[in-house]
């Protein structure tokens, strides 16, 4: 679900919700509750707060956003005022907790919007079936191939960072793909991979 | 997790029902309610300057009454803004147009008349009567706000106590007997930055929910 869906969803849900319609809103709350749980646990981790103060945190959301529900206007987009409710929220609880706290907390809109999408998850998997592919390389050639295609590196960082000259990069990258490109005539996805990156950096 | 579902599932029972007044209304009713009061004050306890007839035509009176409403404008549109989760930034330019009366009033004194005022204790005694008229107003907003969703108590606090101070000098306006433009331009908003001061110390207490 891209973040533009969620925002329809949710919207669809609150004004359900003030036509009366309890089990579209309960749904929502449930769905906004895992998605906190997602970005707000890793966050408190990091201030050295466990999961059962995270679950008393996103608690403490869903009830105030239920006691506000009436300041979010209908004509605006939802997510910003969810994540700023959540932010709030966020800080006041991790002040109240952490009286010592050194380090502060916050979450930046872009983070949050990152986190309601859970197709981090999907781009996380395709990762790692490129990897499967790429273990027929060496060691040498897998690095480079990784750094360009995967991570989209330019030939010239490459090159500094593995303290060769672009003309070495460029020739392993070639000599990769080709490897590639045979192991690919039993594979047809890896196919796909290896002509993409051939053409881009030939 | 099954404590947050049942929890949620509570909470979603409570559907559909109704709030009694938006927050445009309800915050319209709190300024206007506050501006009365003051008025009220003004007539009661100050009394309207004698020469008022007199001045009211003239330039410097209609800078005070201008100046004063861009404030009370400016500040309304900021603590919408702050009463609103999410609401966009930009409110904050509603403040420009009092923020260019401060500038011309000082730069462009037309008027001539000193920046301290006729009289010895002119700034203190005026600034004092705006801040003590001030006071329902800023009492009144906090409880509206109360009703609202503060998402940052500090900046709401300190925009309340700007509106609240900027409801005092419309209503002093009546009273006050100082028309140097530059002295208006100047105290007036030195009553609204203390009130924003005093209004963001309350608002970190007063206002978490």
């Amino acid at each position: 679900m891209t973040v533009e869906e969620r925002e329809q969803r949710w919207t669809e849900a609150m004004r359900a919700e003030r036509r009366g319609d309890a089990v579209a809103y309960e749904r929502m709350l449930k769905e906004v509750a895992t998605a906190l749980r997602r970005s707000l646990v890793p966050r408190l981790a990091r201030v050295r707060l466990g999961a059962h103060e995270a679950e008393d945190l996103v608690q403490e959301i869903i009830i105030g956003l239920r006691g506000k529900r009436h300041s979010w206007d209908p004509a605006r987009p939802f997510l910003p005022w969810l994540h700023a409710i959540t932010r709030y929220k966020l800080i006041d609880f991790t002040r109240q907790h952490r009286r010592d706290a050194r380090r502060r907390v916050d979450l930046p809109f872009d983070d949050w919007l990152e986190i309601t999408d859970p197709s981090a998850d999907a781009a996380n998997r395709s990762i790692w079936e490129v990897d499967r592919h790429l273990a027929v390389l060496p060691v040498g050639q897998r690095k480079v191939v990784r750094a360009i295609a995967v991570e989209g590196a330019s030939v010239r960082s490459v090159a500094q960072k593995l303290a060769t000259s672009e003309g070495v990069v460029r020739m392993t990258l070639h000599r990769a793909t080709t490897r590639l490109l045979e192991a690919a005539d039993a594979t047809p996805a890896a196919e796909t991979l290896s002509r993409n990156v051939h053409d881009k950096h030939r | 997790m099954t404590s947050t579902d049942d929890l949620i599932h509570s909470l979603a029972s409570t559907a559909g029902t109704r709030q009694s007044a938006s927050l445009q209304t309800a915050f319209t009713v709190t300024a206007a309610a506050s501006l009365a009061c003051a008025l009220l004050l003004v007539f009661s306890v100050m009394g309207i300057r004698q020469d008022f007839a007199d001045m009211a035509v003239r330039l410097p009176f209609a800078f005070k009454v201008v100046y004063s409403i861009a404030l009370v404008m400016g500040a309304s549109v900021v603590v919408l803004y702050a009463a609103t989760p999410g609401a966009s930034a930009t409110a904050s330019y509603a403040m420009v147009p009092a923020a260019i009366f401060l500038a011309g009033g000082v730069i462009f004194d037309p008027t001539g008349f000193p920046i301290m005022g006729t009289i010895n204790n002119a700034v203190a005694i005026c600034v004092g009567r705006i801040l003590c008229l001030s006071l329902p107003a800023m009492i009144m907003t906090f409880i509206f706000m109360r009703k609202a969703a503060p998402t940052q108590p500090r900046l709401a606090g300190a925009v309340i106590g700007m509106l609240s101070a900027a409801v005092g000098a419309l209503a002093y306006t009546l009273a006050c007997r100082n028309d140097g433009t530059a002295f208006v331009a100047i105290w007036y908003a030195l009553a609204c930055a203390i009130m924003a001061a005093i209004g963001a110390i309350v608002g970190r207490r007063v206002l978490r929910w």
